[in-house]
């Protein structure tokens, strides 16, 4: 018994050294498997200092220079189907562009989802700004800059949302949990609301201007200017004439010559309201990734691009006689550029966009085509023509006249014997003259397709091409997503 | 080098000779020729000898003993001396399958005695072959190993063991060289190899429970052996590549032809005003070439009493078929094993090897394809041709000879991998084996990029110089206990063990511009514009901590029982899901050994085999559950500064966990009519349980992604294997051996958690979301998907006349000379709705049949391998942008005008929808080969034995000579990733290889 005894005892004292040593082992062995991942940030150790916060603010920015926030999805969605613009390049290239020209897209194609994907991704940035930022320890003028910032850039992704694809999921926040993760479309004047509180929050934090490298961040005006192009989208003239007076009040002038308008020296001159920053830096390939003016560039020269979204004939016919507009938007076959590049007369389109053009000498091989071209999103004369066509519709026919004048005057440069002055008192001449001025002093800028539904003509003036009423108005919700959210999306009419 | 050899040499133990009796005899093989070098040892004593050129030996004994018989490659016989005093003997082969021993995890079995899948090659069957990869060499000859070769001088080829075992991670095989564990084994030279293993079933691969998923390759490289004189080989080859089935490409008027057509299709003018008046460039007469190849080995092993060694050294070359591009390997390889006491053994092996390529633009064999076949390559002046001159679009603006003139990079690839170990004998029964071993590399890239003006389009205006260094840093230590005794008719082995691994890589590059060219010494950073300096890294880091153990348990060597169970912990993982724990149970009936069966003489062995096992797959992303930031946004002001952008752009799974097969198999062993007949049969079933797969989630998520990668899905491979082998010796003076085995497999996706929602993909596909690929549920894993084409439109009258049930226009945009798609769902339009399966790029058949021949003094090897049931989308086809040329065979098929053609379309090939995936693209992908064919001549001993030299024997052989397949691209042997494999875009070409080679034992 006692040997017995003695026997547990020893096995017991093995048995509690094994496990001991076992644990020691796994304690151990748990050591040596914990490897944190490798070249990359935990997530809970961001937004932690001021420097996350502008890190994170910046990627907004980067974002906005993206392939779907400025390439392909765009002229899909916010160009080709217009009257002023049309596939390009060779004609087998890219054949399914056509679908957005002819209005024959079914929602299965790809842009849809590049674009709903390109401004959503915008927003989820946005969001992870609003949502963490606010909690950093940090300098508070600072800080809610940043967050104004944000709420400007989602503002202005919801409102390219709405305006393609009508109600859409309102994500404001970043999803928590999973079962935030499939919502259903929010309508879209709910939308809107979202869209304008978000404007009006931002306009009462951001500042005029900015210097250095923050130039080119967003601005009080372009959080108004942007409010303004809401409002008028939503008809409520006088909010557009609100707005867009507080920012003609604000300093902002024509550059006087637009015909170099859009060259690269005269990026954030006085007439820049809101510009999507590019650049070309040596060695940094991240930092040169627009692809804005590749895409659209002179097809088949060195230093020019793909050749998509060129005019269309009809946009070259609605300049008036000498207006000298017409030149600085398109490229002409066989010209040579005031810049001195030779078009080739044996290019593959008559026409190409000159607004996105960037001199062949800047390229550098290795890098895109004119990546170092600002994308212009609001021009002062936007604001003006805005402030003119709500006067006229608010029934104030002399500031219309005004402003409209301002935008005629300063393209007319001195030559008195082309573009008259628009004289007509009459709402409806006005309201038509206002319209074409938008037209042609626009062009080539994304803004006529969704212009021109807006003025609720588009049966009229793209009906010829295929644009459908109660059907076209919008494009189809990608199918993808319906197809994911299992039912939870709906598809828009007639698609 | 000479010092080292010096030590080894006097490392060799003299042989004590205790004279008691002497017995001869001579020792030949299955052929009868003598043996020379064959060990002779008496056993239980250290006393031995050898036999020598004519095979004959003499050794001391006593009537007692009993004498060892042994060999490397041979079956060790073990004869008792008795009253004899002349014994001869023949040595079988180890190839006398079922009598063979096998490598398994972590030791050695019979073959008869393993319940598991378990192929065995030996080494000069891959010596025989003129590849860089010894795994190259294996194609066709297992049952269930496919094998992609990918041509590229120095490349590693895709192997599938059983079908691919997964999606998201590495689908190739473990490998394991005397117990190390390698993701690529490019460093071993063939004739260093003595055997490679292929581990099939889920429950012999089990023991390596982490990787073993996608199935474990075995490799056991050569070593001396104990008490034999130094053996000096030298095995060599050298032969000319030649490029076989080349495609034909459109001549310069037919091209000029069909750019005219495209034009008047597309309602421009013409541009070629006489398409007659153009010459031809044949562009891949221009770049390919015949290529040579050579390869040199020289060993010296052996062994004293107590100790052995193997030292051997190789050089290989091998040029692309792609004139610039060159490969060099060197290698050299020390094993040394010292029996420092009776109860303890230390060894180690060391391989080294230094391999530098001048490389290739990756891009040139689409370039290739699609370059302008009217534009010269030179001008009469020098001046390299343009293709700008010729009027073409602005995707085809290249001369691929500038391409290639002006690519420059090299690369470096360091590598030094080895293991050290030691055994410690406890008792009669207990071993102690452990192991440390390590694969170091260090990997340089130097791609400069010279400032230059070939051509409107090819030039550069600023210079760029890229370097990149990658290393890594892997280790591991294992240390097993194994138990090994016998009870009376019980034979049990026990194997306890215990490892940790580490994986370590790191990558840095840097580039800068404006770097002079005046030399190479000219090729820094620091000599370009600072302010052009690019940095970037990245690396990895994972760690493996594991515990195993294995019962194999034999009753009469009748009844086989095989049991093991392995834990491992990964840090890929966190949490309670760190570890994952992987069974494995086989059993086995040796039906032969049974009293029934011992009065019939058809059967030598039969048995029967069964196997259930977990694997797991360690080989995916580390740390998928682990949010991150995403750093790589940079913001540009308006100044033209940049700054860092940074934030959260994922949705990451709440938990992830260990990706794990499921396999069980069943397999019937036999060996017939003197064993000169065998077969193997097996069925398995093996499924991929919660697979890392990667699933679409909501755009409106607005992840950077469109996608999160957790574990979703589960996916099975179904199939059978069969191998059967005739050997006959005929007479003294003629031998052969016939061999088929075909493996049957289907792959089925089984469950995805997206439910009945694919997962597309789109490869080497024009336009957005042109996918030519699907994922889903009851399907194979990336089986090709598109339009189904019934016809060309010959006319308009055709286009208004096609329409759907309620009458409406389907194709109202067609042109004659499209594609007519079939409106599946009778919508009156044609878009993704319409979709049908289209093809499965993973084969249903694998095949191969291989022979060898010995006649006198000749050997003849034939080998023939082949795929069926496999289909590949030829998207070099439908890859257009503008004037990319056609092939020979497009020109003569075309549609041109009305009752031209109804299954080839207009030129306008890559638009209008002719462009989507469909079914044109989609073509067979079997495809049949002469893989290897082989004679060889040993010149009598009567000659070599005059000058000393106890075999040489020279041969000739031819690779991939011929191939036969239906497919209307270069080569039928495509690969790629689990969802996008079997996409011909940019394949390397296939060519044939043709050696003349020498095998020499000194």
């Amino acid at each position: 018994m006692k040997i017995y005894l003695n026997k547990m005892l020893k096995v017991t004292r093995i048995t509690g050294l094994a496990i001991a040593s076992l644990l020691i082992l796994a304690r151990c062995t748990d050591k040596f498997l914990d490897v944190p991942p490798q070249g990359q940030q935990k997530a809970e150790q961001f937004f932690v200092s001021e420097s996350d916060a502008t890190k994170a603010v910046n990627a907004i920015y980067a974002n906005l220079r993206s392939w779907t926030n400025t390439a392909f999805a765009p002229i899909a969605i916010e160009s080709v189907g217009s009257d002023d613009a049309e596939k390009g390049s060779d004609p087998s290239d890219a054949t399914f562009m056509n679908d957005y020209d002819n209005f024959t897209v079914t929602s299965t194609q790809g842009q849809l989802s590049d674009f709903w994907n390109g401004q959503y991704q915008n927003i989820n940035l946005c969001n992870q700004v609003l949502d963490n930022v606010p909690s950093i320890n940090m300098d508070a003028t600072l800080k809610a800059r940043y967050l104004a910032e944000a709420k400007f850039v989602r503002a202005y992704s919801y409102f390219r949302l709405v305006r393609a694809f009508g109600d859409v999921p309102l994500r404001l926040t970043t999803p928590v949990n999973t079962s935030d993760y499939n919502i259903p479309r929010t309508p879209k004047a709910a939308v809107y609301a979202a869209i304008e509180q978000d404007l009006t929050d931002a306009a009462a934090v951001l500042p005029q201007s900015y210097t250095g490298a923050s130039v080119g961040r967003a601005t009080k005006g372009a959080a108004l200017a942007l409010h303004a192009k809401v409002s008028m989208y939503l008809g409520n003239w006088t909010d557009v004439k609100t707005y867009t007076d507080l920012v003609m009040g604000m300093g902002y002038s024509l550059y006087s010559d637009f015909g170099n308008l859009f060259r690269i020296a005269n990026e954030n001159c006085s007439e820049s309201i809101f510009e999507i920053q590019c650049s070309l830096v040596l060695g940094n390939s991240a930092a040169s990734s627009s692809q804005y003016s590749q895409v659209q560039g002179v097809r088949s020269v060195t230093g020019g691009g793909w050749g998509f979204n060129v005019p269309t004939q009809s946009l070259a016919d609605a300049f008036e006689t000498g207006d000298p507009r017409r030149d600085a938007t398109i490229i002409f076959r066989g010209e040579t550029t005031t810049a001195g590049d030779a078009i080739p007369a044996t290019v593959p389109n008559p026409m190409y966009n000159e607004k996105s053009y960037v001199p062949f000498s800047l390229f550098v091989s290795g890098y895109n085509e004119g990546c170092q071209q600002n994308v212009r999103v609001i021009r002062y004369a936007d604001v003006l023509l805005m402030n003119a066509e709500a006067n006229n519709e608010l029934g104030n026919t002399v500031p219309a006249l005004a402003s409209l004048e301002l935008v005629r005057a300063r393209a007319r440069a001195g030559n008195n014997a082309i573009l008259p002055k628009v004289v007509t008192t009459d709402k409806d001449a006005l309201r038509t003259a206002i319209w074409n001025e938008r037209r042609v002093e626009l062009a080539m800028e994304f803004d006529r397709y969704f212009d021109v539904i807006r003025q609720g003509r588009a049966a009229t003036v793209f009906g010829p091409k295929g644009w459908k009423a109660n059907k076209n108005e919008v494009w189809p919700i990608p199918q993808s997503e319906i197809d994911l959210s299992v039912g939870v999306l709906t598809q828009n009419p007639g698609y | 080098m000479k010092k080292l050899f010096l030590v080894f040499i006097s490392l060799l133990c003299f042989i004590q000779i205790n004279a008691q009796q002497v017995v001869t005899g001579k020792v030949s093989d299955n052929n009868n020729s003598p043996l020379p070098g064959v060990s002779v040892q008496v056993q239980g004593t250290t006393r031995g000898t050898f036999s020598d050129m004519n095979g004959v030996y003499s050794i001391s004994a006593s009537r007692t003993d009993t004498l060892v018989f042994s060999m490397v490659g041979m079956i060790t016989q073990k004869i008792s001396i008795g009253a004899q005093s002349v014994i001869n003997l023949k040595l079988n082969s180890q190839n006398a399958v079922l009598g063979e021993v096998v490598v398994v995890g972590y030791g050695t079995q019979k073959k008869l005695e393993v319940t598991g899948a378990v192929t065995q090659v030996k080494g000069d069957e891959i010596t025989k072959q003129p590849s860089i990869n010894p795994i190259s060499a294996l194609q066709g000859k297992v049952a269930g190993v496919q094998i992609t070769n990918g041509g590229a001088p120095g490349s590693s080829p895709e192997i599938r063991i059983r079908g691919v075992g997964t999606v998201y991670g590495n689908a190739n095989p473990l490998y394991v060289v005397d117990g190390v564990w390698y993701d690529d084994i490019s460093f071993l030279n063939n004739a260093d190899i003595e055997s490679i293993n292929i581990l099939k079933d889920a429950s012999s691969e089990s023991i390596y429970g982490i990787r073993a998923a996608n199935g474990v390759v075995l490799i056991s490289t050569k070593k001396g052996a104990r008490n034999t004189l130094p053996v000096v080989t030298y095995n060599g080859y050298f032969g000319n590549q030649v490029v076989t089935n080349q495609i034909k490409m459109a001549d310069g008027p037919s091209f000029a032809t069909l750019i005219n057509e495209l034009d008047a299709i597309n309602g421009v003018t013409p541009r070629y005003a006489s398409p007659a008046s153009y010459g031809t460039t044949n562009w891949y007469r221009q770049i390919l070439g015949n290529a040579l190849t050579t390869n040199h080995q020289l060993s010296i092993a052996g062994g004293g009493e107590k100790s052995t060694y193997n030292l051997s050294i190789g050089y290989l070359m091998q040029q692309g078929i792609v004139k610039t591009n060159k490969f060099d390997r060197y290698t050299a390889k020390f094993q040394n094993d010292f029996q420092v006491s009776s109860f303890l053994k230390l060894g180690y092996s060391l391989t080294g090897s230094m391999n530098n390529s001048t490389d290739i633009d990756g891009g040139i064999f689409h370039q290739l394809y699609a370059a302008t076949p009217i534009c010269p390559v030179y001008y009469a002046d020098g001046t390299y041709g343009d293709p700008m001159d010729f009027n073409v679009g602005s995707s085809t603006t290249f001369n691929p000879q500038v391409t290639i003139d002006y690519y420059n990079q090299k690369s470096i690839n360091y590598r030094l991998t080895g293991n050290l170990f030691g055994d410690l004998q406890l008792g009669k029964h207990l071993l102690f084996h452990t192991s440390f071993g390590t694969d170091f590399g260090q990997n340089e890239v130097t791609n400069y990029l010279p400032q230059y003006t070939a051509t409107l389009t090819q030039r550069n205006s600023i210079s760029q110089l890229t370097v990149s260094r990658g290393e890594n840093r892997n280790w591991l230590v294992e240390n097993t206990l194994t138990y090994d005794n016998q009870f009376g008719d019980h034979d049990v082995k026990v194997l306890l063990g215990q490892s940790a691994q580490s994986y370590k890589y790191y990558w840095l590059t840097a580039t800068a511009k404006d770097v002079p060219n005046g030399s190479n010494g000219d090729h820094y950073l620091t000599l370009g514009d600072p302010a052009s300096l690019y940095v970037n890294d990245a690396g990895s880091l994972n760690t493996v901590a594991s515990y195993f153990g294995r019962i194999n348990y034999a009753f009469r060597s009748k009844y086989l029982l095989t049991a093991s169970l392995r834990a491992d912990g990964s840090s890929k993982f966190t949490g309670s899901n760190r570890w994952g724990v992987f069974p494995s149970v086989g059993a086995g009936w040796v039906i032969s050994q049974e009293d029934f069966m011992k009065g019939q003489n058809l059967f030598n062995t039969l048995k029967l085999r069964g196997s259930w096992g977990k694997i797991g797959n360690m080989s995916v992303p580390a740390n998928l559950s682990v949010l991150t930031v995403n750093s790589s946004y940079v913001y540009t002001g308006g100044d033209g500064s940049t700054a860092a952008g940074a934030s959260i752009t994922t949705i990451v799974p709440p938990v992830t966990y260990w990706e794990r097969g499921v396999g069980t198999d069943i397999g019937l062993e036999a060996a017939l009519l003197n064993s000169r007949l065998t077969a193997e049969i097996d069925y398995y079933n093996r499924k991929t349980e919660k697979a890392i797969f990667d699933i679409p989630i909501l755009g409106s998520l607005g992840t950077s992604g469109s996608s999160i990668v957790g574990n979703q899905a589960t996916f099975q491979n179904q199939g059978m294997e069969f191998l059967v082998t005739w050997k006959n010796t005929a007479s003294t003076d003629f031998s052969y051996s016939l061999s088929a085995n075909l493996a049957i497999n289907t792959n089925k996706v089984l469950e995805v958690s997206t439910g009945a929602i694919p997962i597309y993909q789109a490869v080497g596909t024009t336009g957005s979301n042109n996918y030519n690929t699907r994922t889903v549920i009851g399907e194979p894993i990336g089986e090709f998907y598109g339009l189904q084409v019934i016809g060309i439109f010959q006319n308009v009258g055709e286009i208004n006349a096609y329409k759907n049930s309620k009458g409406t226009v389907i194709q109202s945009t067609a042109v004659p000379g499209d594609f007519k798609y079939r409106d599946v769902n009778d919508d009156g339009v044609i878009d993704d709705k319409d979709r049908v399966v289209l093809g499965n790029p993973n084969p249903k058949f694998t095949y191969g049949f291989n022979s060898t021949w010995n006649f006198k003094a000749f050997d003849l090897t034939l080998d023939f391998q082949g795929v069926a049931g496999v289909q590949i989308y030829d998207a070099n086809l439908g890859l257009r942008y503008g004037t990319e040329n056609f092939t020979q065979d497009f020109w003569l098929n075309r549609w041109h005008g009305d009752g031209t053609s109804n299954t080839y379309p207009s030129a306008n090939i890559g638009g209008g929808l002719n462009y989507r995936s469909n079914s044109f693209y989609v073509e067979n992908g079997s495809y049949f080969r002469v893989r290897n064919a082989q004679l060889g001549y040993t010149i009598p001993s009567s000659i070599t034995d005059k000058i000393k030299i106890s075999k040489i024997r020279v041969y000739l052989n031819a690779q991939n000579a011929l191939n036969l397949f239906k497919y209307r691209g270069f080569s039928p042997e495509i690969g790629g990733g689990p969802t996008r494999a079997g996409v011909d875009v940019n394949v390397y070409p296939l060519y044939a290889t043709y050696t003349f080679g020498v095998n020499v034992t000194f």
